[in-house]
């Protein structure tokens, strides 16, 4: 009798169940949208932060510091470097999912035919690899250097099995030697000479206009340093550190065996540096601070803001509901007034209209976690270009959302009609 | 009496006398003004603010000396050129190779106090020297010299033109010499750790040439076309100095602050879409609730257009305290926003008060105006007996 | 001329007949009962007198006038002018007082005069309640403020809808002896009913019975007698 009289509501009062279903519908809907990008949103401001380029250096360690371990007197500045055959290896590391790009260089200071000296640069431009996990990835400076400017020519194509004499130049640097894409440059290492055929001229507005940037083997020939590279440069989406990290960071020693645990599982900078020295043999991992620092803070301010936002319209939508089913449950006064004149308890009272409105509120709910689920995804794609990933947890604390603020929005209407006292509704005193 | 004041009177009766149901309407016609007001705003400023965040990542411009060289004159005539509300920092660099313990070093002289809000990346451990006298040692330095924060160190200057012959006692002894105290370890993960850095005054007192200046770097909160302008500005303006774009910042900035205002512009847009159907929907039922009060006033002779211009009123009202209230709300919203995440208050809009009155006006009226006309086309004997 | 004549009135909702070829007259200053059981169409006949709804064939002539053929805007201008309506349910606007629910009715006439609906509150006794809101007052009160409502604006004819359906007896005997006081003012009083007791103190009642006119009483004892008395 109880499930008759629930669906004598529903499909006689569709359109008033109707209309709370829709209210119900769009508060659920703004919840999922908001919660959705909220909780993605630092993922997606992350990838694009990435246009600054790398937020870890990777360096060999000090020759001083292998000087004071040998106990040589001439330690020198040469002669350390990092091994380009470990280079996989950054990508097998607790954290290998949110390194997003990388690249390797090798410094190698070579003579023009002027007699001037120029840094000569190897690195990756898109190099491609298949990784062990079956992932590919392409890293290099293509990506790595969004900001660079090309004048002429075109990015150097590592993919396209570009000539190994292919070379880029600093705009600068070109304009003083008078030579655009197309040209040839002719330059000495300490061991080998190379005629470089010149692909793309670029402006990169900082110092990196009056080199030239070759292919990593290229470099290294120059200076007969095969399989050597100087340095390494890693984009990685971190999260903004905090004192556990930055106690961490100075000496991962210190902590205590938990904290070490959630320090190392936790992709701050200090633990993927950490995390990189330990596969790469005798290096140093440091965050690049210009590019680390701003970026924590940029996303804890984007994620606040949205946060902030995300609770306004969550109590929009709650006060949007609750006035509504107020509303509805008032309007029927006179009906719960005659459920009670025939008999019925306060408590079967209540429970039949919780009911309804409980399941008019699940179909709302339901269909404006889709709407939300779609308008998240408008969001993404508009601005990231990219999906936003709705959490599952999104939908549990929607769900508590619109049942609670459905019970909360019944609470004054359900006081009122348990005081009704049938006579009085049934006899007109409206 | 006349009409018009019993028309008030009516329409103040229900507002007081219905009060919890009117209090719960205007709530929500409040919060959706709030909403309004409150994210325009945020809209208008999360450039400005976000803007002040980007500028973490330092300089975003930098001058150079047209010529050979430039006095830190020309560097300030420069920096002139941009209007001073918009620059957030401009610090002059001055480069010279000097000795710590016989090796040489690259130190750099500058003014701190400025160095700290063009790079506000840096981290130091210690202190940030004060006085001259004292010193910021780049961590490869420091480690190179086995320094810490609290020694003090002997750092000399040889003239160029004597740095060939500085293996020769008798000039070494020639040289400037300043004893300094180590404040502060500079770790920035980048080539300013090679680096140690002092006041100018100690720098040119070391070289015995003063008022000199490499490169200046320039924090300037704008960014896109407008930095672009200033740069020009500055070229117009001074023949000494010359300045250029740090693009990797400025290029950077322009994607993600771009990104980021689309985001909040689309955020505000569904919520605030949402908010409104949310008002619309509260005002249909706040109407709806009232159909057989509709018939009866039909009944006793109301004419259609009496009873929508008092129920619009009536609305129309709801709509002016819920947009005067939303506004203000919206703008205590923004504000607690600003300061909570920006650290920064915000400006009032003053168009907006208006504006926000206006549009929950219209939506307010709108949304009722469907339902009171669907009321009045109803017979009023069957709105009366349908019960 | 009659006041209000209905010639071969019919009301045809599909197939049922509510009202179904009524004819009848009732004269300026008269006192009409109409009676019957439910669906007999007394609400119909109620709602066409009270111009609220329009017959589907004849003519219903009030004060000369054919209201069938009358546009709904100018229906409520006569509903407004000629007629004051009394309900079973009482219908006040619940937010307003007693005295502004009876300046309503003024407010939509011609102009609110607080002065007159007092008078008017004061006729139905109720001069001291004026300030209550209806949830204030009992039935009988609030019937009584329909009352003031309905003859504020001095209507040709007060039609009332079961008036003391939802009265106790107490109550039922003012408003009766309202209706007495008003008929011996001149009012013309039609009274729609199931209760034989409230009808037969009118002049004359109709029996409508399956939406026909099934009989004519006219009350032999009709005295004007202030005092009804159930007994």
């Amino acid at each position: 009798m109880f499930l008759r009289m629930i669906k004598g509501t529903l499909l006689r009062q569709w359109k008033k169940m109707l209309m709370i279903a829709f209210t119900i519908a769009l508060g659920s809907s703004l919840a999922t949208a908001m919660l959705g990008v909220m909780l993605d949103v630092g993922d997606k401001v992350n990838q694009e932060l990435k246009t600054y380029g790398a937020n870890i250096t990777v360096v060999p360690k000090r020759a001083s510091v292998i000087g004071d371990l040998y106990e040589l007197e001439d330690g020198g500045t040469s002669g350390a470097y990092l091994k380009e055959d470990e280079l996989g290896k950054i990508k097998t590391i607790f954290w290998a999912f949110n390194i997003v790009d990388y690249a390797p260089f090798l410094n190698a200071a070579a003579t023009l035919d002027d007699g001037s000296e120029v840094t000569v640069v190897g690195t990756w431009f898109d190099h491609h690899m298949d990784l062990p996990t079956g992932e590919q990835l392409d890293a290099g400076v293509v990506s790595m250097r969004s900001w660079w400017e090309i004048e002429s020519g075109a990015w150097l194509d590592e993919q396209a099995g570009a000539d190994p004499d292919a070379a880029m130049v600093g705009t600068a640097l070109a304009q003083r030697l008078g030579v655009t894409a197309g040209d040839t440059i002719h330059v000495t290492g300490s061991t080998s000479d190379r005629t470089l055929k010149v692909v793309g001229v670029y402006d990169a507005g900082g110092d990196e206009d009056d080199q030239i940037y070759v292919q990593l083997g290229t470099a290294q020939a120059l200076d007969s340093l095969e399989g050597s590279i100087d340095s390494i440069e890693v984009s990685a989406l971190t999260t903004p550190d905090n004192e556990l990290a930055e106690r961490a960071a100075k000496d991962p020693s210190s902590l205590t065996v938990s904290q070490y645990e959630t320090w190392y599982c936790t992709a701050y900078v200090s633990s993927i540096c950490y995390q990189i020295q330990e596969v790469i043999t005798d290096s140093v991992a440091s965050p690049v601070r210009q590019v680390a620092d701003s970026e924590g803070a940029i996303l804890e301010k984007t994620q606040l803001l949205m946060i902030l936002i995300t609770i306004l319209s969550l109590i929009g939508a709650a006060l949007g509901i609750c006035n509504l089913v107020t509303a509805s449950v008032m309007e029927r006064a006179s009906e719960i007034g005659l459920m009670k004149a025939i008999g019925a308890q306060n408590g079967a009272v209540s429970a039949l209209v919780l009911t309804e409105i409980l399941i008019t509120a699940v179909i709302g709910g339901v269909a404006g976690f889709f709407a939300g689920w779609g308008f998240a995804q408008i969001i993404g794609h508009s601005v990231f270009g990219a999906a936003i990933n709705i959490r599952p947890m999104v939908i549990p604390i929607v769900a508590v959302l619109v049942v609670l603020v459905t019970l909360i929005g019944s609470i004054p209407a359900m006081r009122m009609l348990l005081r009704l006292r049938p006579a009085e509704v049934l006899h007109g005193g409206h | 009496m006349k009409k018009s004041t019993m028309f008030v009177r009516m329409i103040t009766a229900s507002l007081m006398r219905r009060r919890s149901r009117m209090v719960v309407a205007l709530l929500s016609i409040a919060i959706g003004a709030t909403v309004l007001s409150g994210l325009v705003t945020i809209y208008y400023d999360v450039p400005r603010q976000m803007g002040a965040q980007f500028r973490n990542y330092g300089a975003n411009m930098i001058l150079t000396p047209s010529g050979d060289s430039m006095t830190l004159d020309d560097v300030a005539a420069g920096a002139a050129c941009i209007p001073s509300d918009q620059l957030v920092g401009m610090t002059p660099y001055r480069y010279e190779t000097v000795r710590i313990r016989e090796t040489p070093v690259v130190a750099a002289g500058t003014d701190l106090e400025s160095a700290k809000k063009t790079s506000p990346f840096w981290s130091v451990e210690g202190e940030w020297p004060s006085a001259n006298g004292e010193l910021l040692l780049g961590a490869a330095v420091a480690e190179q010299y086995r320094l810490k924060v609290g020694d003090t160190i002997e750092v000399t200057y040889t003239p160029e033109e004597l740095a060939d012959a500085s293996a020769d006692p008798a000039t070494v002894t020639a040289d400037e010499m300043i004893l300094f105290d180590v404040t502060g370890i500079l770790d920035t993960g980048g080539s300013e750790e090679d680096h140690i850095y002092m006041y100018m005054a100690d720098l040119e007192t070391l070289t015995g040439t003063a008022n000199k200046a490499d490169v200046a770097e320039l924090s300037v909160s704008a960014s896109g076309d407008v930095l672009a302008g200033y740069v020009e500005r500055v070229a117009q303006g001074s023949d000494a100095v010359s300045a250029r774009l740090v693009k990797r910042v400025t290029a950077s900035e322009a994607t993600v602050l771009s990104k980021l205002q689309a985001l909040v512009l689309l955020v505000t847009t569904v919520v605030l879409a949402l908010t409104m159907i949310c008002v619309a929907t509260t005002m249909t039922a706040v109407v709806t609730e009232r159909r057989k009060e509709i018939g009866l006033r039909k009944a006793i002779g109301a004419s259609d257009s009496s009873i929508i211009k008092e129920f619009m009123g009536e609305s129309m009202l709801l709509g002016l305290l819920g947009g005067v209230l939303g506004s203000m709300l919206g703008f205590l919203f923004a504000q607690e926003v600003s300061v909570h995440v920006f650290s920064s208050t915000i400006s009032f809009r003053p168009l907006l008060v208006p504006i926000t009155i206006i549009v929950s006006i219209a939506v307010t009226g709108l949304s009722s105006l469907l339902p009171i006309r669907s009321a009045t086309e109803v017979d009023p004997a069957l709105v009366l007996k349908g019960e | 001329m009659s006041l209000l004549e209905l010639k071969n009135v019919y009301k045809i909702y599909g197939e049922l007949h509510a009202l179904d070829d009524v004819s009848l007259k009732v004269e300026k200053g008269e006192w009409v009962s109409i009676m019957g059981p439910s669906g007999s169409g007394k609400s119909t006949m109620m709602n066409i007198i009270g111009c609220m709804d329009k017959p589907s064939k004849g003519e219903v002539l009030l004060d000369g006038v054919d209201i069938s053929k009358q546009s709904a805007k100018e229906l409520t201008t006569i509903r407004r002018d000629k007629i004051g309506l009394i309900f079973q349910q009482f219908h006040l606007v619940n937010y307003l007082t007693a005295l502004e629910n009876v300046m309503l009715a003024q407010y939509y006439h011609s102009l609110p005069d607080e002065k007159e609906a007092l008078e008017a509150l004061d006729r139905v006794g109720l001069a001291d309640r004026a300030r209550h809101l209806p949830s204030q007052l009992s039935g009988g009160e609030q019937q009584r403020v329909c009352v003031a409502r309905a003859l504020i604006n001095y209507p040709e004819i007060i039609l009332a809808d079961e008036p003391t359906g939802n009265l106790d007896e107490a109550n039922e005997a003012i408003v009766v002896d309202l209706f007495h006081k008003l008929h011996n003012e001149g009012t013309t009083l039609i009274v729609v009913t199931h209760d034989p007791e409230v009808a037969e103190v009118a002049q004359r009642t109709l029996v409508l019975r399956s939406g026909r006119l099934a009989k004519e009483v006219v009350n032999q004892n009709f005295t004007g007698q202030i005092h009804f008395d159930r007994s």
